[in-house]
């Protein structure tokens, strides 16, 4: 069965003054119809980037989609802006923004941003449209309606705006609505109301979501699956219980050492990740986290790690993964049997290497 | 096989999976510490267009105040026999003979007849001779001089002479004479002195001579030279030419640089340090004395520019002997100061709610040290970009005053007064317009160039987006 | 909205009362009076004319009888030429110049948005580069050297072509304001062109931008409705300026292309010192650009939605 939306191995870069920066290096998920994925990873790590390549909106130049496919129900459409005469952006998949402050037009109205798409994609007359917008106004539960859809966006509160976004991006009833940090920008009771009408739309229309988020309480509270991305890779790939509860990747350990979590007391230490993320313009050679990391070994310094599966839905991208690896590491999940920890790609391990 | 991580393939070794231990295996990423001003002096030297317009200015500066030590001429000497010179046009002037006077109207022995009107002798920048035939039915003639070649006989040029006498049949031009060509006519006049359609034309190119005494007397050859007759000799050298008045143009850049850069740099460095003070005090006060300031700039700024720039000049009045530089320079202070005052108001405003001054305040920084560490030194970086964009408004309406009649007043050169002067001879003398305009537009485009190249250098915020 | 009209207009009344104040004061302190000179030969006639001009009053009373006949409109006679009165001048050359301007404008606003937007799109390529040159060009080169350069273009095009393609100067025609009106607009449009280049670029580059580009909507529309629309706004709060700095640059155009306007009109009679013309066209030309600029923020203001519904 061919998923809805695909990534493969896309790889991303931008051309800049001090040199190319990869920034997305080899990324592939899927994601299903009604499915939420979530997106994880600190600033600078890809995650953004990936989904902006996905939805072409990367500048070109200077960014560069180097090689790669995006598929919807199994056609690649990376890099169009059709498909079988529909758009893509805006019509099969929305997208929301982190900051809707800025997102939105300052001079236009509302009820005709919302109207706008409606009548680009799908030949809604105006009179149409804007009846259309008001009722999309009414789903995201923006209170009188009719009159809000004739104001403009620095008469909203941030809130507000992030709802106007949602109705926006779901007006044409998109199979899959990308989240772009929907609620980094906001205060956190905003922030769950948000992620309830978010969840609220899922299940009415059972469109997939694409979360790209930083906070791990986000991903809990509203994730199918997980991926983690570091250095413009996926470090590790799994399920939302997977990954909270049989973590594989170090990084992974890093990121849930430095949440708070209602279990821990007071004085529970918050342990941050030392240094920073490696310089993309040459990145590592071997792996990208080695200098990070509490476990490093010889290996990590002068080879790339192979991506290990640990179960169907559970992939780390990790030397210690590896079946040989003598070290048990506290926290760190590993297959049960050494047998069953083996590589997905299999160039980097010796049975297969002449 | 795959693509993965550049093919490598290797066979892993037990020793591979050996802990690496604390060291840190990637270098620290180490960058120079480096203060706000050497970061922008590297960043304005990073951009070439900057730099050019550096170099343009420290050139400006050079030919205004080093250049007249090197090219030493009067740019008030005229040089009567070079007028409206053109640059690189023939400097070289025979010796001639001393003027004597043309008493018998006869031809000059060897020189070549003809019949009609013709010449007497080689026409020299001494004296045109020219003689004629008697023409049936007339005895008084007009004789006509034209710069142009006569096409119409309504237009003839200047008339220089009637000729009533009796069997005169020649006439001598001396009048105001240039190594050039010239087109004669001489028309015959009825009984009661009108011309008749009755006439007849000579072109007449008029060599450049000069006697031997004045070439001595002008220093054109060394003291101990012999000059005969014959001999070349080279005039006064004008690398780009002269203006209408026979002065050197380059000279009178120069001397138009002084006054042009004088205003251009004086008026805009006083109304900034002027807007600087007011504009500071009532950021740094606040409150009613803020905004009693800050009508009056508002309302400064509302009067309209020039308009009361002309009006300042007129209520001035340059009397006779004055430049007029002084008072063009107070009506550009009172009247630009405002819109300094307005934006370094607005930076202290700014600045005054920065996180950084309140923590400063915190740790119990006096007035003194917030205005010397955190105003100023954040201040500053606006301010040279304002001075720098000053500089070219203030040589544009010093021009725009000048070429209007209502700036410096002659003969005190500036630019804008040499446009003027040079805008009457355009289609004959272009150069006259085209050497000082174009300096004017060097000049403005390299101020420019160099204030958004400060721009972009001094704050990534003020950025322009190019 | 409405009470920050009546707040500017009031502003505008009486910042023109005082440029007709400085003006009048400014003009009665100028060394040596406006009858010297040739007219007031004798006593009598002096006496003559300083009673017609009402010189023979104390001068607080000039004031206030100056004061009063402004309001009436009325701006007196010309000293240089006594049987025209000032209003006469203004009302007779004031079309001109006002007509000239307008197209300057004209030109310079629409000539500013399309080479603008026209930079930003083409960012960093040839045509950028190109307009980007003339724009350069175009901020340092004063308006009379232009004025005088498409004159002596002018003459060499009409020789060229054997026949007056356009005249060279004098005023009538729709053909005899192209030129003028173009060399006029040229300075203000190249200012133009890098405001909107600089505003187009930073609106390209908005989170806005991204969203709409993000609903799928053509390029076409992008550009009309989110960039042009949002990008014009800057240019909008620099048309006062631009009028005041065309309406300015009149005077040397006019001069040059001998159009007979009231620019022209005010250059002569500053140089001849023709007091009652002066303060008249001074304080005409004052009210007139005090009231464009805050005419230009009220459309400003109603443009921009921010600013209307605040």
């Amino acid at each position: 069965m061919t998923a809805l939306l695909s990534v493969e191995n896309l790889h991303v870069e931008f051309a800049t003054y001090g040199g190319i920066v990869k920034a997305v290096r080899g990324v592939s998920f899927d994601v299903e119809a009604g499915q939420t994925l979530a997106i994880v990873g600190e600033s600078g790590s890809g995650k953004s980037v990936t989904m902006q390549a996905v939805m072409g909106l990367i500048p070109m130049p200077p960014g560069r989609i180097t090689q790669g496919s995006a598929k919807l129900r199994g056609q690649d459409f990376l890099g169009r802006l059709e498909m079988d005469g529909r758009t893509i952006c805006g019509d099969e998949i929305g997208m929301i923004f982190q900051d809707p402050m800025s997102s939105l037009n300052p001079t236009m109205r509302i009820g005709d941003q919302i109207a706008e798409t409606l009548k680009v994609h799908r030949d809604y007359s105006p009179k149409e449209a804007w009846k259309r917008a008001i009722e999309l106004l009414e789903l995201v539960k923006i209170p009188e309606a009719p009159k809000r859809a004739a104001q403009y966006p620095f008469e909203f509160s941030g809130g507000m705006l992030q709802r106007v976004m949602i109705a926006m991006a779901v007006a044409c009833k998109p199979a899959v609505l990308i989240a772009d940090e929907p609620t980094t920008a906001l205060d956190v009771t905003i922030q769950a109301q948000i992620l309830d009408l978010l969840q609220d739309i899922q299940k009415e229309t059972g469109m997939a979501i694409i979360l790209i988020t930083h906070d791990l309480a986000v991903v809990a509270r509203m994730a199918d699956k997980v991926a983690v991305m570091y250095a413009g890779q996926i470090v590790e790939a799994a399920t939302v219980n997977e990954l909270f509860y049989e973590s594989a990747h170090p990084y992974t350990l890093g990121l849930k050492q430095a949440m708070p979590s209602a279990e821990s007391d007071e004085n529970h230490v918050l342990e941050p990740i030392p240094g920073s993320p490696p310089d993309l313009f040459s990145p590592p050679q071997g792996c990208a986290y080695c200098a990070r990391c509490p476990w490093h070994m010889q290996v990590c310094q002068t080879d790339d790690p192979a991506s290990f599966r640990l179960s169907d839905t559970h992939t780390s991208r990790c030397w210690l993964q590896h079946p040989r690896q003598p070290r048990e590491v506290e926290g760190l999940h590993r297959a049960e049997s050494q047998g069953v920890s083996k590589p997905v790609s299999d160039t980097a391990d010796q049975e297969v290497s002449p | 096989m795959s693509q993965y991580n550049d093919g490598v393939h290797r066979t892993l070794r037990d020793s591979d999976f050996e802990p690496l231990g604390e060291q840190s295996t990637t270098p620290l990423l180490v960058r120079p510490s480096r203060s706000y001003w050497q970061d922008a002096w590297i960043r304005l030297k990073a951009n070439r267009r900057a730099l050019v317009s550096l170099y343009l200015v420290i050139g400006l500066l050079l030919f205004t105040f080093i250049g007249p030590m090197i090219w030493r001429v009067d740019p008030a000497l005229q040089d009567v026999d070079q007028i409206s010179i053109a640059p690189g046009a023939d400097r070289s002037a025979l010796v001639a003979e001393a003027y004597e006077p043309w008493v018998n109207g006869q031809v000059e022995p060897d020189f070549a007849g003809g019949s009609g009107l013709r010449l007497a002798a080689e026409p020299t920048t001494l004296r045109v001779r020219l003689l004629w035939d008697p023409m049936p039915g007339a005895d008084n003639y007009r004789v006509y001089r034209n710069n142009y070649p006569i096409e119409d006989p309504q237009a003839l040029g200047i008339p220089l002479a009637d000729i009533t006498r009796d069997n005169v049949y020649w006439y001598e031009d001396r009048l105001d004479l240039r190594a050039r060509d010239y087109y004669y006519a001489v028309v015959v006049l009825d009984e009661l002195g009108q011309p008749t359609d009755q006439f007849e034309t000579v072109e007449v190119n008029v060599g450049r001579v000069i006697t031997a005494v004045e070439a001595r007397n002008r220093g054109l050859v060394g003291a101990g030279e012999s000059l005969a007759v014959g001999d070349e000799v080279m005039m006064p050298w004008h690398p780009l030419g002269t203006d209408y008045l026979g002065r050197d143009m380059l000279a009178r850049l120069m001397a138009g640089a002084r006054v042009s850069l004088f205003i251009g740099l004086l008026a805009p460095l006083l109304y900034v340090v002027i807007g600087v003070v007011y504009g500071a005090s009532a950021g740094f006060l606040g409150g009613k004395a803020d905004q009693v300031m800050m009508r009056f700039a508002d309302f400064v700024v509302a009067l309209p520019f020039l308009l009361f720039m002309i009006l300042f000049q007129v209520v001035f009045g340059i009397g006779p002997g004055e430049s007029g530089i002084v008072p063009m320079l107070i009506a550009l202070v009172v009247l630009l100061w405002p819109a300094t005052a307005r934006l370094v108001r607005g930076q202290i405003l700014q600045i005054r709610e920065e996180a950084y001054v309140s923590a400063a305040k915190l740790l119990g920084a006096s007035h003194h040290y917030l205005i010397l560490r955190h105003m100023i030194p954040n201040t500053l970086g606006v301010i040279l970009v304002t001075l720098t964009f000053a500089v070219p408004s203030a040589i544009f309406t010093e021009a725009f005053l000048s070429f209007i009649g209502m700036g410096v007043a002659p003969p005190t050169a500036s630019w804008g007064s040499m446009c003027n002067e040079g805008l009457k001879n355009m289609l004959t003398h272009p150069h006259e317009l085209v050497f000082p305009a174009a300096m004017i537009s060097i000049t403005v485009l390299a101020f420019n160039l160099l204030g958004d190249g400060l721009r972009d250098a001094l704050d990534a915020k003020m950025r322009s987006a190019e | 909205m409405w009470a920050y009209t009546l707040k500017r207009v009031l502003q505008g009344i009486i910042t023109v009362w005082f440029i007709a104040t400085a003006t009048f004061f400014g003009m009665h302190s100028v060394p040596g009076d406006p009858l010297s000179g040739e007219r007031a030969s004798t006593e009598a006639i002096r006496a003559n004319l300083e009673a017609r001009y009402g010189l023979d009053r104390p001068l607080g009373e000039q004031y206030v009888i100056f004061l009063g006949n402004m309001l009436r409109g009325d701006f007196g006679i010309s000293y240089t030429q006594q049987n025209r009165e000032v209003n006469d001048i203004i009302r007779e050359h004031f079309p001109v110049s006002a007509t000239l301007g307008i197209l300057a404008v004209m030109i310079a606003a629409l000539g500013g948005v399309l080479w603008g937007a026209l930079t930003a799109l083409y960012r960093n390529r040839l045509p950028d580069y190109i307009i980007m040159f003339l724009v350069i060009l175009g901020i340092s080169v004063p308006s009379f050297v232009f004025a005088a350069l498409g004159q002596l273009g002018l003459v060499g095009l009409n020789s060229a072509a054997g026949r007056t393609l356009l005249p060279v100067a004098g005023w009538g025609t729709v053909s005899h304001m192209l030129l003028p009106a173009l060399v006029l607009g040229l300075g203000t449009m190249a200012y133009m062109t890098r405001l909107m280049r600089s505003s187009m670029l930073e609106v390209m580059s908005a989170d806005y931008i991204r969203t709409a580009k993000a609903k799928g909507l053509p390029m076409s529309r992008i550009f009309t409705h989110h960039q042009l629309r949002n990008a014009v706004l800057p240019v909008i709060t620099v048309l006062g300026p631009a009028i005041a700095a065309i309406t300015t640059g009149g005077f040397v155009v006019e001069l040059v292309f001998a159009i007979p306007g009231l620019g022209r009109y005010f250059v002569q009679a500053v140089q001849q010192l023709d007091y009652t013309v002066i303060m008249g066209t001074t304080v005409f030309y004052g009210a007139f650009l005090v009231f464009m600029v805050i005419l230009v923020d009220l459309v400003y203001s109603w443009v921009d939605p921010r600013v209307r519904l605040q």
